[in-house]
């Protein structure tokens, strides 16, 4: 059972790795426009090797 | 009257469109509508014709052409699946474009260069109505070298975009946009970091407050499994103190918001919701430290940081609601242009802005624009658009001494106008900020949980210092665990959770109908019956002209159509649509010699025709006889306009136009009716025909007004208001947008969306009246299921307090109640009906 010291802090510690992604997934405005990404989806790829899909960050 | 007065017009697209549609009508054959391929309004053409090759107008033709030449047919696949749109006509000239190379034109959203050359720029974008435009304005960006990419956000219509300035300029990418019907624009405020900023901030702490409570639940289930198969000492303490730890943190760090709220409303003296939630907080995070540390007693970490996450979600989902409310565009400046052409002494034009127009200076507007100040007109003849202050649907003539006002629109020739009055000055200035005013007037709706919460937060404690002392004989640490429990389970976590979550819900079930909602309150309010006031023309009818009666000869109506295809008009659109429609030939040979204000003079194979109302017969000296005068007495006892048709100085036809009810109009005002609402129009059309209509509809003849300026439409929606009545008002978003904010809740159901929802808090987007009705019924279902979700919760709670203060409670059950009462308020929500989906 005194495992439970060494699990109990690795567990938090995975959990809150998640935490800082999903906080840094919201910083960067992932969930400002809900609307226009689930559509994207269903638009099928073609040919745009011109149009990079990145956006320069400020 | 000025139904009848009309114009020639010069070459316009407006004007091939109408030569391609009277091109289908050959002798004899089948005439049928079918849906523009572009932008899918009915058109009438031949049945033989190909369904693929079917175009309104030859805006639409160029528009197809362009997408199809670029090989992105897709874009109308991708429209039908996702949802039927409708694409709007822009008229305008190709220099308007190149101010978008200014940086003084695009002020706070010049672009700003990257630190590889390239630049990048952020635009308002107007038109965007679905996916595939997004979808076609992301793909078109490759048709142009040097425009590196595009992205679109559909939530607040803007586009940001990345292009080479060394290979392509800014203004060639706009007026590609502005080709496809997507009209860019500069911001004309800076936009609101500071909201975007907020909500994230609250992203993040629900972020924070989720992974707390989530993981203090693991070591709660633990602790519980350990009470019944019996832990040792060593690891439930070790359990207990990270527990703590983690409670604590959600408590000081996303819950520190509920301590500011709650020293707020002690300084202000006003009971909220906040102030139990920080005294439940506050003492169960002390006596859990305390008892953590002991290794004895209570330990409320689990439901603490539940508390903390489920709170900080409703208060999320009601920033979004309040912010959508507060986004506040400037109207005016989306309804009059931007931009005038000046012209400057030496008789050389110069485009400035609007704002900057000194009193007395002279601009002109070309035909197609849109008039940017008030004035009056110095020279040139032409007919104007003024449907946007009076609601007038027809063209009214206009010449030299005649008052125009900032947004009406010059149809035919152009005009040089002296500026009287400028922005807020102009008429529609005013309107605007008697629209302003009329938002600012209303009394704030206390929201329900508030009020509930107010007398709630009083009772909590009082309960709270009851059970204390009820129990201090047993024991100060005793008391102190019961009174805490019962902070802890008492919390109107549910509660809080509730009218947001409704109401949230519901607009997005709203959506699916079709119905822009823009505040929840709209929803609280329609839920009762109270007055309604309908517009019109648009709104009951469907605002097109259309012949409705023929008496005399066909063969008038023939000549008739001839001479009004040369001319871009209401009327006379409706006259060449009711021949192609009877099977007439038209002539093409046809000239039109003259428009006069009441009808229009021609020749067809040389034979004088005249088409017009009374008083053109008489200017003519044209002899209209008895009988027809029984024949236009009997047309406008039915509503209609008379309009006659005269061959070689005698007259032959008589036709009577009307505009169309919309269908279902009787059966929408009827449900009205049933549901508690009393009807009544609003007009700026002409009493009689108002009254006829209203007579058609079964509403009483008290509660018809014709003949109304936006003003007085305003008048009468504020006094009926007086009476304490909600008051609904539905009508078009631009026109009538005085009236519509002054309502209790307008509901506008023509005019682009953006603008609408600044005046109004409802969009309906479908163009079908029974939405309205719809609406009604959902606004009631989802007022319904929040006093469901009040009962629920509160006997939740109350069984909870009764718990608590009979010593009762346990942890374990504390952990179980909260969570239960939250589920079935979620559970209540999603799973009631509240709007129809669209058939």
């Amino acid at each position: 059972m005194s495992v439970v010291y060494v699990a109990l802090p690795v567990a938090l510690l995975l959990g809150a790795a998640g935490m800082y992604a999903c906080i840094r997934c919201i910083w960067d405005g992932q969930y400002e426009d809900l609307e226009t990404p689930a559509v994207r989806i269903l638009i099928d790829d073609q040919k745009s090797a011109t149009q990079s899909n990145e956006w320069p960050s400020k | 009257m000025t139904l009848f007065e009309q114009s020639v017009a010069p070459e316009t697209p407006a004007g091939d469109g109408m030569a391609a549609v009277a091109s289908c009508a050959v002798k004899r054959a089948a005439v049928i509508a079918r849906p523009c391929v572009h932008c899918g309004q009915s058109t009438d053409c031949l049945a033989s014709d190909d369904a693929q090759q079917v175009f309104c107008c030859s805006g639409c033709r160029s528009a197809y052409e362009l997408i199809h030449g670029w090989g992105l047919d897709e874009f109308y696949a991708l429209r039908e699946q996702l949802r039927p749109a409708s694409a709007s006509a822009v008229v305008s000239g190709p220099d308007r474009y190149s101010q978008f190379d200014e940086p003084e034109f695009l002020g706070k959203s010049a672009p700003r260069v990257l630190a590889d050359g390239t630049c990048s720029v952020e635009l308002a974008v107007q038109g965007l109505h679905c996916a595939a435009c997004a979808w076609l304005i992301e793909n078109v960006s490759s048709s142009i070298p040097g425009w590196l990419s595009v992205r679109v956000r559909m939530s607040d219509h803007t586009v940001r975009l990345v292009f080479d300035p060394e290979r392509t300029k800014l203004s060639a990418i706009a007026e590609l946009m502005g080709r496809m019907g997507y009209q860019l624009a500069p911001f004309d405020r800076s936009p609101d970091e500071h909201i975007a900023q907020e909500s994230k901030r609250l992203l993040a702490q629900i972020a924070i407050a989720g992974f707390l409570a989530a993981n203090s639940m693991w070591i709660a289930v633990a602790l519980y499994a350990g009470e019944f198969s019996g832990v040792v000492f060593e690891y439930r303490y070790f359990l207990g103190l990270m527990g703590t730890a983690l409670g604590t943190v959600a408590v000081v760090g996303p819950g520190r918001t509920f301590f500011v709220g709650a020293l707020a409303s002690m300084k202000t003296r006003t009971p909220h919701m906040d102030l139990p939630i920080a005294v439940g907080l506050l003492v169960g995070t002390v006596v859990g430290i305390i008892n953590a540390i002991r290794g004895s007693g209570h330990i409320f970490f689990d439901s603490l940081a539940a508390l903390v996450f489920l709170l900080l979600i409703g208060r999320w989902i009601q920033f979004r609601q309040q912010q959508r409310a507060a986004r506040a565009v400037d109207l005016m400046l989306r309804i009059t242009p931007r931009h005038a052409t000046r012209i400057a002494d030496d008789g050389r034009t110069e485009l400035v802005l609007a704002e900057n127009l000194q009193l007395g200076q002279r601009i002109r507007i070309a035909p197609g624009e849109c008039v940017a100040a008030d004035g009056i007109i110095l020279n040139g003849e032409t007919t104007i658009d003024r449907s946007l202050l009076t609601g007038e649907s027809v063209p009214v003539q206009s010449h030299r001494g005649d008052c125009v006002a900032a947004g009406m629109i010059n149809v035919s020739a152009p005009i040089d106008v002296e500026v009287r009055a400028v922005g807020r000055e102009s008429r529609i200035g005013r309107v605007m900020q008697s629209v302003e005013s009329a938002t600012m007037d209303k009394t704030p709706i206390v929201q329900l949980a508030d009020r509930i919460g107010g007398v709630f937060v009083v009772v909590v404690m009082s309960l709270a210092a009851v059970t204390f002392a009820m129990w201090l004989p047993t024991g100060i640490g005793e008391a102190t665990t019961h009174a805490t429990s019962l902070l802890i389970v008492a919390c109107p976590c549910a509660l809080a959770l509730a009218t947001p979550l409704a109401i949230a819900v519901g607009l997005g079930r709203a959506a699916k109908c079709q119905v822009l909602i823009r505040d929840g309150q709209s929803l609280q309010k329609l839920a009762k019956g109270g007055r309604i006031w309908l517009d019109k023309t648009g709104t009951l009818t469907e605002g097109r002209q259309r012949v409705s009666s023929l008496e005399g000869t066909t063969y008038g109506l023939e000549l008739a159509a001839a001479i009004e295809n040369k001319c871009v008009h209401p009327v006379a659109s409706a006259i060449v649509r009711e021949a192609e429609l009877q099977k007439l030939p038209i002539s093409k040979t046809a000239t039109l010699d003259k428009a006069l204000p009441g009808g229009v003079l021609g020749t067809v194979d040389g034979e004088g025709v005249a088409v017009g109302n009374l008083e053109l017969m008489r200017s003519q000296s044209i002899d209209v006889a008895t009988i027809w005068w029984e024949r236009i007495d009997a047309c406008v006892r039915r509503g209609e306009a008379p309009l006659l048709i005269a061959v070689d100085g005698v007259v032959c036809t008589l036709l009577g136009l009307s505009d169309p009810l919309r269908k279902n109009a009787s059966e929408t005002i009827s449900k009205l009716s049933g549901e508690g609402w009393s009807v009544g129009v609003l007009s700026g059309d002409h009493p009689a025909i108002v009254a006829r209509v209203c007579e058609q509809l079964g509403i009483r003849k008290e509660d018809c007004h014709g003949g109304l300026t936006p003003e007085e439409k305003l008048t009468i929606v504020q006094r009926s208001r007086r009476g304490g009545l909600t008051v609904v008002m539905v009508g078009d978003g631009a026109n009538d947008a005085a009236a519509l904010a002054a309502a209790d809740v307008g509901i506008a159901v023509r005019g682009g969306a953006e603008v609408s929802l600044q005046a109004a808090p409802v969009f309906v987007s479908s163009g079908r009246l029974t939405t309205i009705h719809n609406l009604m019924v959902g606004a009631r279902r989802t007022n319904r299921v929040i006093y469901a979700m009040f009962a629920v919760s509160l006997s939740y709670n109350l069984l909870a307090v009764v718990l608590a203060m009979a010593g009762w409670i346990s942890p374990l059950a504390a952990a179980l109640l909260m969570p239960i009462s939250s589920v079935s308020v979620l559970a209540i929500v999603l799973g009631a009906r509240t709007f129809e989906e669209a058939s």
